[in-house]
């Protein structure tokens, strides 16, 4: 089986996050990087394909020179090739423009699946697996768990609302985006990253590839949210405390 | 000269026959030894190379040398009684070298200890007297093995009654021949008994424990020096003790000069709580497989001979490593088979994977944002480091996040304001990777102390004083590797300069304090905190403290694993604490303190209270200077 897996390398969860001047970016000196995590999920559940049934696992992934970091840790926690797409411009593109690079890499490649996170952690619109699906004309799923063979394709286990699941079967090749937290993340080790230094990675630059990067969506504003607080204090005593709280949770909230 | 009684080395002329047998027996007695003990020196020498052993400082070598083997000082220390004994069979083995030199040149009429002369009497009669030595020493040591039979030795073993017997037979032979009528007949019997005895005795050595009297003064002569020292790993192919190829001579050396005395195991917190570890068997369990496989073996060094399980249930605490009287050293064989586990992926185990995941993504060991710290610092109004201060007060994945960590950092903080020394936090800061370190982790570790190192050089960080004994030991030692830290003191030991400047507590308290592991045999500070103690109340000591405390199951990364086989050993440790009848435990690291937290809550009603050193000497101060 042979899989592509397209990552994406979004700021460290404690990174300190400050807006750009422009006010159309966070500011990006000084911070740190790691891998998206459901990503990080979908690499796992490839790799984990690949040890079941054999075949190879090549990770894909667009941004400038520092994306090269989650290629080589995607490398060093057992991915077999690697596929940079160069270009500066790529956090500034919109979901349309992002699938369409990473589609033009997913198809020199033309592997029998394609996984990746559901989402991003940073922007978090969760369109770019399904859209390269679409540009590729490939069937696709979402919110994935557990993926296994079978007779037609795949088998994927989906996560649905309430603690509902929905088992389907896919043709391949196809489209997954994987959710976090379906199976168990592996530890980066001493002897991966050794390993991932003889691995290949294949650069291409984005303007290279002739994909349209025109915006369909154009980015407004981007703020940090405001730090409010409006705890309140309910005096009286424990029962009429309880009763002003009933009262708020109803009328106000609208919760009970 | 003729009042005086004979000795062994007049035995009178023997026969050119008498001569012929000596030669033969020596010849085969030599050879045996040798078919023995080829082999074991061999897998010794083809061991890999230590790529960080020096010979220097000399000087520590040699004062090792005469401490521990020459005056037998930590045999004795450890075990006051059989240690007693032991000495004076090994210093009966020294003077006797020449005597038994003598004693074969005899046979060729060439003895060159002249028993006519002073000098030659002195010696045969300075010999006696440890022939004495050793006779009463080893017939106590063999009370002990086959009669009063402590746990720790483990199953009997004939091959001890022997060789103890023989060193008797040695002895008794050597001092019988001072009540033999003058070179006779009977004279000559004991010459030969002494030397059948010493030519069976010798071949016996390299295939029993007793192979540690050959090697145990080079191992001790030649230890890695520090206290669970790490080695660095070597090259590109080198991820930690995976296989035979892994072992290095100063391991092999080692593992061959165990004498099975179960000191280790006898103090392991491990072993007392029912765990698999048996620090005694990983050595013999290295032992065996250099016998098996060898050391160019590509046959994993954890399944067979030693197991993971084992392996992974190590606290770190180095009991074993202080104790082991031949120079053994515990720690990097374990963290070493430990790093070939984790290092090469083998090592699964979900509490494990999540902390070593929580550290790749985050900064601290508890998986939580550092946002937390963030809002702690700025709560209690904690100056940020700006280089103007004296003091850098790392806080540590406890002291930043842990809410009874917290309490010991407001708690020291209160002390060092009171005392108008200036301090302040880092913006940010990461595990100081402790927990990966001895779990095996290289990589991350790396990643870690590279980090941190680079952060405190940019801040032009001088001192640094922690409220943790873990944070304290890895930045100091084990950073090395990667950079100069800078200084670092553990609180205990600020705290004990500055008790002058402080107004002790009026209380009649009784305080039992838990020595760390890593702040007592890792860093050797045991009277400061004891100060610091005795300031606030009334020191009691604990049946094991000092140097030979009790771990509280915590350190080598165990405190983020999941649930222990076997009893805890936080609750083992917290009953002998309570059963002192003190009304405090004093605890000087945020991990003892987490870990006895729930263990002497379950003491049930009447457990003593439990306070940090830095809670116990801010008690003293007025109210007033609260933050
Ligand atoms: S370091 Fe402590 S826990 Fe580990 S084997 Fe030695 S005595 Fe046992
Ligand atoms: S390792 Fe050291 S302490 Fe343990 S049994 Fe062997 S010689 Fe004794």
């Amino acid at each position: 089986m042979k899989i592509v897996v397209a990552i994406k390398q979004v700021p460290e969860r404690d990174a300190p996050v400050r807006i750009a001047a422009n006010g159309k970016w966070i500011e990006e000196t000084d911070l740190q990087y790691a891998m998206n995590e459901p990503d990080a999920y979908a690499l796992e559940e490839a790799l984990q394909l690949k040890e079941k049934y054999g075949g190879e696992v090549v990770v894909v992934s667009a941004g400038p020179e520092r994306v090269g970091t989650v290629i080589r840790e995607a490398l060093a926690k057992g991915a077999d090739r690697g596929f940079h797409i160069v270009g500066d411009d790529v956090a500034g593109r919109d979901a349309l423009g992002v699938a369409r690079l990473l589609a033009t890499a997913v198809r020199a490649e033309s592997p029998d699946l394609v996984l990746t996170g559901l989402q991003s952690e940073d922007v978090g619109m969760g369109q770019t697996g399904v859209i390269v699906a679409a540009l590729l004309g490939l069937p696709h799923a979402t919110l994935i768990l557990q993926v296994e063979k079978s007779q037609a394709g795949v088998k994927v286990k989906r996560e649905l609302e309430e603690g509902w699941f929905q088992s389907i079967e896919l043709p391949t090749p196809a489209v997954l985006t994987i959710q976090s937290g379906g199976t168990k993340l592996r530890y980066a080790t001493l002897m991966g990253i050794k390993r991932a230094k003889t691995k290949e990675v294949r650069t291409v630059k984005a303007a290279d590839l002739g994909v349209d990067a025109a915006p369909v969506v154009a980015l407004e504003e981007m703020k940090l949210p405001k730090k409010q607080k409006s705890t309140q204090i309910l005096p009286g005593s424990a029962k009429e405390a309880a009763a002003a709280l009933v009262e708020k949770l109803k009328f106000e909230v609208r919760v009970l | 000269m003729t009042l005086l009684p004979p000795t062994l080395a007049e035995p009178g002329r023997f026969s050119e026959t008498e001569r012929w047998i000596f030669i033969a027996l020596a010849a085969a007695s030599l050879t045996l030894f040798w078919l023995r003990f080829g082999p074991i020196l061999a897998n010794i020498l083809q061991s890999k190379k230590d790529a960080d052993f020096h010979l220097r400082p000399i000087g520590r070598r040699v004062w090792d040398f005469v401490w521990e083997v020459m005056l037998q000082a930590k045999v004795i220390r450890q075990r006051p009684l059989a240690g007693v004994a032991h000495a004076f069979v090994f210093w009966a083995f020294c003077a006797f070298a020449m005597v038994t030199l003598n004693h074969c040149a005899t046979i060729f009429g060439s003895g060159f200890l002249n028993p006519r002369s002073t000098a030659g009497r002195f010696y045969d009669y300075f010999a006696a007297a440890f022939a004495v030595g050793c006779a009463l020493g080893i017939a106590g040591l063999f009370v002990r093995r086959f009669l009063v039979r402590p746990k720790w030795l483990g199953a009997l073993s004939w091959e001890s009654g022997l060789i103890a017997l023989l060193i008797f037979v040695l002895m008794v032979t050597y001092l019988g021949a001072f009540f033999m009528p003058n070179s006779g007949a009977g004279m000559r019997a004991l010459w030969w008994a002494h030397t059948l005895t010493l030519l069976y005795l010798l071949p016996v050595i390299p295939e029993t424990k007793h192979l540690h009297l050959v090697l145990s003064p080079f191992t001790v002569f030649l230890s890695r020096g520090g206290f669970s020292r790490i080695p660095p790993l070597a090259g590109d192919e080198d991820f930690g003790l995976v296989a035979g190829k892994d072992l290095t001579q100063l391991v092999s050396l080692q593992a061959y000069s165990c004498v099975e005395c179960g000191r280790c195991t006898e103090h392991c917190p491990a072993n007392h709580t029912g765990k698999t570890l048996n620090p005694k068997q990983v050595i013999l369990g290295v032992r065996a497989y250099l016998n098996d496989c060898g050391p160019e073996s590509a046959e994993p060094l954890l399944g067979k001979y030693n197991s993971q399980e084992a392996a992974f249930q190590c606290t770190t605490c180095g009991a074993c490593e202080f104790q082991c009287p031949v120079g053994i050293e515990h720690l990097p064989i374990i963290v070493g088979l430990r790093r070939g586990a984790v290092n090469t992926g083998a090592w699964e185990d979900e509490h494990g994977g999540k902390l070593f995941l929580a550290l790749e993504r985050g900064s601290n060991a508890l998986g939580l944002s550092a946002a937390e710290r963030d809002k702690f610092v700025e709560k209690n109004a904690l100056p940020i480091f700006d280089g103007t201060q004296e003091y850098c007060l790392w806080l540590g994945c406890m002291g930043g996040y842990d809410p009874k960590g917290r309490e010991i950092v407001l708690a020291l903080v209160q002390v060092m304001r009171r005392l108008g020394v200036s301090f302040g936090v880092l913006r940010k800061e990461k595990c100081t990777g402790d927990p990966v370190r001895r779990l095996g982790n290289d990589l991350l570790f790396q990643q870690l102390a590279e980090a941190n190192l680079e952060t405190l050089k940019r801040g032009q960080v001088k001192k640094i004083v922690s409220i943790c004994p873990h944070c304290v030991r890895t930045i100091q030692e084990d950073w090395k590797e990667f950079g100069a830290a800078p200084r670092i003191e553990h609180h205990s030991e600020f705290l004990a300069r500055h008790l002058g400047q402080l107004t002790p507590v009026q209380s009649q308290k009784k305080i039992v304090f838990h020595d760390p592991c890593y702040l007592g045999r890792y860093r050797g500070v045991y009277d400061e905190p004891r100060a610091v103690v005795s300031h606030a109340g009334r020191l009691v000591e604990a049946p094991r403290s000092g140097e030979r405390s009790f771990c509280c199951g915590a350190g080598g990364g165990l405190a983020f694993l999941g649930e222990e086989k076997g009893e805890r050993v936080s609750h083992a440790r917290a009953r002998e604490l309570a059963a002192t009848g003190a009304e405090i435990v004093g605890a000087a690291c945020p991990f003892c303190n987490t870990m006895f937290r729930d263990a002497l809550a379950a003491q049930g009603r009447g457990a003593p209270e439990l306070l940090d050193i830095a809670q116990l000497a801010a008690q003293g101060l007025p109210a007033k200077s609260a933050i």
